[in-house]
């Protein structure tokens, strides 16, 4: 604070400079013994008409012993502070500063002259700034485009070369970090974006710069800045307050075609609240179908496949937490709230290398930070959830939190319907709670928790509940401006249970949990303005519990089972280079080293080998102790991904990378089900991996408003695990009995149109895309089709979405949402047969025939309240119809006897068009 | 019309008729159990037939079957009707384990595996439990052993039938005669159906071998079946895990779909092969063992104030008359020829139920009658009462 004070002093009095005042000159005389500074400088003031300014903390640990005779101030001073780091500047009005480190000048600086005259006082003020000790810098907070600041030591002369320009790009309303808003400079045509945490560095030549900044949701500003040297600047933006003429400023305008990534696609939680959904409630996940190579078995499901991949081979991470449920009420809603969510990402192609584990693709969600300057909050109310946040400093500019619920309250409806439907019940809850606080300028913490729970009972007395926990803490610390860390320690789980108590004789409970503890320690080296070095280690601990059946109630027989626990550490290192070669080309490689070790205590079956893993094959089987490595895997992964600029505004982009994954889904449903069991590699399963090898070209259109791509790929999965005819996976002993390697391919080719700004934006996809997989282990017995490909559950071949959102005013827009693909491919009957009193089909091989085409349409008006922007809630609307067409698009067609006839049946899941109705306040 | 409802029921199910599929051949259907003592042997043969197919199922003629144990014992079946093939006298040895061979009429051969006997312990009751929606049948059983395990039930279901109309008389196509009420009663009859679902129990995963309360069938409130007197029997096979995976398999590929959360359909694998050719699909498990069964009846003033919704809405009673003349005419009709004396000129003839005999007529002027589905219920069952009825 007295620094401030003293500043602000400074500043006042550098502002009264008017003209040069001569006065006489004093001779001081004086003996100082161990004088404190105050004493030091009382008896000088004393002695002389000088006034003096410092900061006492500086110099609290001068003591000044001296004995002058008439000696000018400037000798006693020099005398005083001679060997040491104390400097002195007197200004023509008899002012003294005393400083540490680094002397004040009393003249202008340089350029101040070039400066519009009504904003050089301000510059001065940033000058003096950079006078004061370098490590106790205050950072320029930037508010003014008009202004130039000056970066680094200050020299008269700029020096040749480069330096590095790193800092904070926030909202100027709620300090929250502005993530992946694009810094540009146009002279150089260089550019870079934040990270997750708003930062951003930059090499520059040194000099003077201006740098346009841009960020999704943020209006557009500008800085000008003298480079000098190394040194910080923080950016504040401004909201983007809607305008007739200005809808959307997206932030990687010039990303899509200079990034070096393919495959990836960042949306911001506006763009995924414009997007209609089946209750009205902005969906993650839905929004996540709608980009191209992306597609699932069908609506309501939990999963979603990228690329042929299966729906777990997708790493789903909120805010750095693996999500292993990532959908409530049977997959109605995604696990994630829209009034907490920022933004998503999601890699298809280029996984950067600090990612691993999965094999297809990264969803990484990022939350917001609660707001650091006042205390707001939003609730929504819909037919069947409402949501609530809360958000607000806990000490201002520093720490702030961010709270949101959610919560359904269906009972009521599923008790107004008919008989056969009451006895049904579903509820669910999340909650999410992030605190983020700023140490100082160079370290951050961040905790953030996520909770969510959902239970249901379907006209059974048979109870399914499931639940996602997971607590994170991360540390973020800048070295310098060049090496920045990021450390996160937390512990995920995830749990269901299932429990009966219909009859008391079979009453249970069954358990599943799977519990990791993680830390991960990420690095970035901005090395040079070519390179950028990103390395790191991650270290995942798994504990999982295949299965506890235990019997529920005094009176039950049910003989407790308890599969034994599963132990398994992965841990990985990497090292990655992002190396500008020249200014058209640009390669990213790196490459991760999965170690994983599957641990005691674990009792393991050996099997004899090249015959099928069968009770009559074991040979004999070993008990391991507790921590004992039973079995290491060790495989490299490898991540290129190159650019190459054709043009300013065309680029050509080419990747390959390979994956691991160990931690295996078995579901014998279409979809993920709320029963399915993860299951960890060991020495009879083998980890899963693949690799893939895409490319892509991307063109930039209309100053950049339209972007173009289209992008290729051929993908390779090796050891995925299906289910033999008739398995049990449920409280299996001997899982690897039941289980198959299954090979996979997957190819395919994606259009994408996006228009992002302009009153009407949104984008416009089609994909063609194959996936196949066969099982050729000659040592399965029974083989899926015979050991030929046949075409996964997810193999759509044609698939078209249009997105777009159009706005009419300030308040009114509408979007409209259209897809269609080709229908599932599914087993059908062919034949029929008399069984058991009963007609009885006979199946195709796996998947021979497909549902129809699918094909939906929705349609959502929003209002908004007026636009003042002082009051007290803003209030908005949305309205729409989901599946407005009213389609009957099929889940799935089944053959199934009734009154002993077969008969198909054709299921449809929001098979008529849904209204629904939102109201969103925000205060 | 597909409501807008909550859960799973947000879904809609609809007929669903995919397009044309023939499968590229026909496969070999063996159903039956291998039994012992007094209970005959019985296998059915049969071949799939197109999903398009009137019929569903084609008897498989002219194959000669015979069971055999381990120990070079073989039992010949023999076909007594289309497809039936039965076998009244095998001793089952304990020690042993059986198989069935087939040999069809086109010199194809097939086997079962080895199967070790496995007999039912008995049922200990068939029993029934009341609801609002309606009555549910359950069958208790344990094996003192701990050794079975696995079950499978199926019932045969009896009930009385009453037509909603009592005949007295009856035509013998030229006239209108009393009916013989003893020997020619079809006012009351007996309709039987056999269970069509599988009912598959274990108690593998509890400390005893004991089943309670497994649901057997169920029966709405306002069924014909308890309208007077049902009476059902309910048998229960022992199974090898082997088998029940099977007849799992079969339930839920079968039964079980068209839930969201559906398993996908697999193929099913039994334990009979081909000799002939071993990559083709055969259908079937051939178990062996004796059953055990229980017989329960229920009449329907032991169940609540339950009204069986009995009476056909669609059916009434009209009035004809030997001289009737029509409105307007000026010719008699005689409608007792025109619509029950089939030799006479009744194309869709009428069953009389009741004389018109006005006061002082000397014999009836005319009968009433009603379409035979309203009158004759032999139509839907027989009116000789079952042996076991009681």
């Amino acid at each position: 604070m007295r620094k401030i004070y003293l500043l602000s002093f400074c500043l006042l009095f550098v502002l009264q400079i008017a003209s040069a005042q001569q006065s006489n000159v004093k001779l001081i005389s004086g003996n100082f013994q161990q004088a404190t500074i105050a004493q030091f400088v009382s008896e000088l003031e004393s002695k002389s008409n000088f006034h003096f300014y410092y900061d006492p903390i500086q110099f609290d640990s001068l003591r000044v012993t001296l004995q002058v005779n008439d000696k000018p101030l400037e000798a006693v001073l020099d005398m005083a502070f001679k060997n040491s780091d104390f400097h002195y500047a007197i200004t023509p009005q008899q002012q003294v500063f005393l400083t540490k480190g680094r002397q004040i000048r009393t003249e202008l600086a340089s350029g101040f002259m070039q400066a519009t005259p009504g904003n050089a006082p301000v510059k001065q003020t940033t000058t003096v700034v950079d006078y004061t000790d370098e490590r106790d810098k205050k950072v320029p907070e930037a508010t003014t485009e008009n202004k130039l600041y000056e970066i680094g030591a200050k020299t008269n002369a700029i020096k040749s070369g480069n330096a590095t320009l790193s800092g904070y790009i926030r909202d100027i309303k709620s300090g929250e970090a502005v993530t992946g808003a694009s810094i540009y400079i146009a002279n150089t045509k260089s550019g870079v974006a934040t990270d997750r945490f708003g930062y951003f560095t930059i090499t520059l030549q040194r000099g003077r710069h201006i740098l346009n900044v841009r960020g999704i949701g943020m209006r557009d500003t500008r800085r000008q800045i003298i480079l000098y040297s190394d040194g910080k600047l923080n950016i504040e933006m401004q909201e983007q307050v809607n305008t007739l003429k200005e809808v959307k400023i997206s932030a990687d305008k010039v990303a899509n075609v200079r990034s070096v990534e393919l495959g990836v696609t960042r949306l911001d939680i506006k763009n995924i609240k414009q997007i209609p959904t089946a209750f009205g409630e902005a969906d993650v996940l839905k929004v996540v179908l709608t980009l191209p190579g992306v597609t699932s078995v069908g609506e309501a499901t939990t999963g979603f496949n990228v690329r042929g991949g299966a729906a777990d081979e997708n790493l789903i991470l909120l805010d750095g937490a693996t999500i292993y449920n990532p959908a409530h009420f049977f997959g109605f809603f995604a696990a994630f709230n829209p009034d907490i969510v920022k933004d998503i990402e999601l890699y298809k192609s280029s996984i950067p290398e600090k990612f691993g584990g999965r094999l297809s693709s990264v969803l990484d969600i990022t939350n917001r930070e609660g707001n650091k300057k006042i205390f707001t909050g939003s609730a929504g109310i819909g037919l069947l959830t409402s949501r609530l946040n809360i958000e607000g400093p806990i000490v201002k500019d520093k720490t702030s939190f961010i709270f949101g619920g959610r919560t359904t309250y269906s009972d009521w409806l599923l008790s107004a319907l008919p008989e056969a439907y009451k006895h049904s019940s579903a509820s669910f809850y999340d909650f999410n709670l992030d605190i983020s606080h700023q140490i100082n300028d160079k370290n951050n913490l961040y905790l953030s928790s996520y909770l969510s729970k959902d239970k249901f009972r379907l006209n059974s007395d048979t109870t399914y509940s499931y639940s996602n926990k997971s607590i994170l803490l991360k540390w973020k610390h800048n070295f310098n401006t060049k090496l920045f860390s990021l450390i996160t320690a937390g512990v995920d789980r995830y749990q269901y249970n299932i429990s009966s108590s219909a009859n008391v004789v079979n009453s249970y409970n069954l358990g599943f949990d799977i519990n990791q503890s993680n830390f991960k320690a990420d690095f970035t080296y901005y090395a040079s303005s070519k390179h950028t070095i990103n390395f790191g280690l991650s270290s995942l601990l798994y504990k999982v519990d295949p299965g506890t059946f235990e019997p529920n109630g005094t009176k039950s027989l049910i003989l407790p089972q308890v599969i034994a626990p599963e132990h398994a550490l992965e841990n990985a290192l990497y090292l990655g280079d992002k190396f500008d070669v020249t200014d058209n080309l640009t390669i990213s490689a790196g490459v991760r080293l999965n170690i994983y070790n599957y641990l005691g205590p674990q009792t393991i079956d050996n099997y004899a080998l090249n015959l099928p893993k069968a009770a009559v094959n074991v040979l004999d089987s070993t008990t391991y102790s507790s921590g004992k490595i039973i079995k290491t895997y060790m495989a490299p992964d490898i991540r290129i991904s190159a650019r190459y600029l054709l043009s300013d505004d065309l680029s050509i982009k080419a990747g390959y990378n390979t994956l691991h994954q160990y931690i295996h889904l078995l579901s014998n449903s279409t979809s993920i089900s709320p029963t399915d069991i993860y299951k960890l590699s060991d020495p009879n399963i083998k980890p899963e991996h693949g690799d893939q090898i895409s490319l892509g070209l991307f063109k930039n259109a209309k100053s950049n408003t339209i972007e173009l791509s289209v992008e290729g790929y051929y993908k390779r999965i090796r050891d995925y695990l299906d289910y033999k005819s008739g398995a049990v996976l449920l409280l299996n002993q001997h899982i690897e009995r039941d289980v198959i390697n299954t090979q996979g391919k997957a190819y395919g080719v994606e259009f994408l149109i996006k228009k992002t700004a302009g009153k009407l934006n949104g984008w416009m996809s089609y994909t063609y895309s194959r996936t196949f997989l066969k099982q050729d282990d000659p040592n399965a017995g029974e083989l899926i089709n015979g050991g030929a490909y046949y075409p996964a559950n997810y193999d759509k071949p044609h698939a078209f979405n249009f997105t777009g959102n159009y706005k009419f005013s300030h308040r009114y827009s509408v979007s409209l949402d259209v897809a269609y693909s080709t229908g599932r491919p599914i087993t059908l009957p062919i034949a029929k047969y008399q069984y058991a009193g009963s007609e009885r089909v006979f199946y195709s091989d796996r998947n021979a025939y497909r549902i129809p085409d699918y094909f939906r349409s929705d349609f959502s008006l929003n209002i908004e309240g007026n636009h003042k922007i002082h009051q007290k809630t803003h209030n908005s609307w949305t309205i729409g119809v989901y599946n407005l067409t009213g389609r009957q698009n099929a889940y799935s067609t089944f053959f199934t006897e009734q009154s002993g006839v077969i008969s198909g049946y054709k299921l449809s899941i929001f098979a008529s068009p849904i209204p629904f109705v939102n109201y969103n306040i925000r205060f | 019309m597909c409501l807008l409802i909550i859960g799973l029921s947000f879904g809609c199910k609809k007929p669903y008729l995919p397009p044309i599929i023939s499968s590229p051949g026909t496969y070999l259907v063996v159903e039956g159990i291998i039994t012992g003592g007094s209970q005959s042997t019985v296998i059915k043969l049969s071949r799939t037939v197109n999903l398009s197919s009137a019929v569903s199922t084609t008897p498989v003629r002219g194959a000669v079957l015979a069971v055999e144990s381990n120990q070079n014992d073989s039992f010949p079946l023999l076909e007594t009707n289309p497809g039936r093939y039965v076998s009244a006298g095998i001793t089952l040895d304990n020690s042993k384990k059986y198989r069935l061979r087939i040999k069809t009429a086109d010199n194809k051969q097939y086997l079962s595996d080895f199967v070790a006997v496995v007999n039912s312990p008995p049922v200990d009751s068939v029993y029934y439990k009341t609801s609002t929606p309606g009555l549910t049948i359950y069958a208790d059983t344990h094996d003192p052993q701990n050794s079975t395990r696995y079950y499978r039930w199926d019932y045969q279901e009896t009930w009385i039938i009453h037509s909603t109309y009592d005949s007295y008389f009856k035509s013998n196509g030229d006239t209108v005669l009393s009916r013989d009420l003893v020997n020619d009663n079809i006012y009351q009859c007996w309709s039987s159906d056999s269970s069509s679902t599988i009912v598959l129990n274990s108690s593998a995963k509890l400390s005893k071998d004991i089943i309670t309360d497994n649901p057997i069938t169920f029966i709405p409130v306002n069924s014909e079946k308890i309208g007077i007197k049902y009476s059902v029997l309910v048998r229960q096979y022992a199974l090898s895990a082997d088998a029940y995976g099977f007849w799992q398999n079969l339930k839920k590929n079968t039964e079980q779909l068209g839930s969201i959360f559906d398993a996908q359909p697999t193929q099913l694998i039994g334990n009979i092969h081909s000799i002939t050719n071993p990559s083709e699909a055969v259908i079937g498990y051939i178990s062996v063992g004796n059953v055990s069964s229980q017989r329960i009846f229920i009449t329907n003033q032991q169940l609540p104030n339950w009204v069986a919704g009995r009476a056909d809405p669609n059916c009434q009673l009209d009035t004809f008359y030997y001289v009737y003349y029509p409105p307007g005419g000026k010719i008699a009709v005689n409608q007792v020829n025109q619509f029950i004396n089939y030799k006479k000129g009744a194309n869709s003839p009428l069953i009389p139920v009741n004389a018109i005999s006005p006061p002082g007529a000397p014999k009836p002027i005319g009968y009433s009658a009603s379409d035979p589905s309203c009158v004759d219920c032999t139509l839907r069952g027989t009116n000789k009462q079952p042996a076991f009825w009681k």
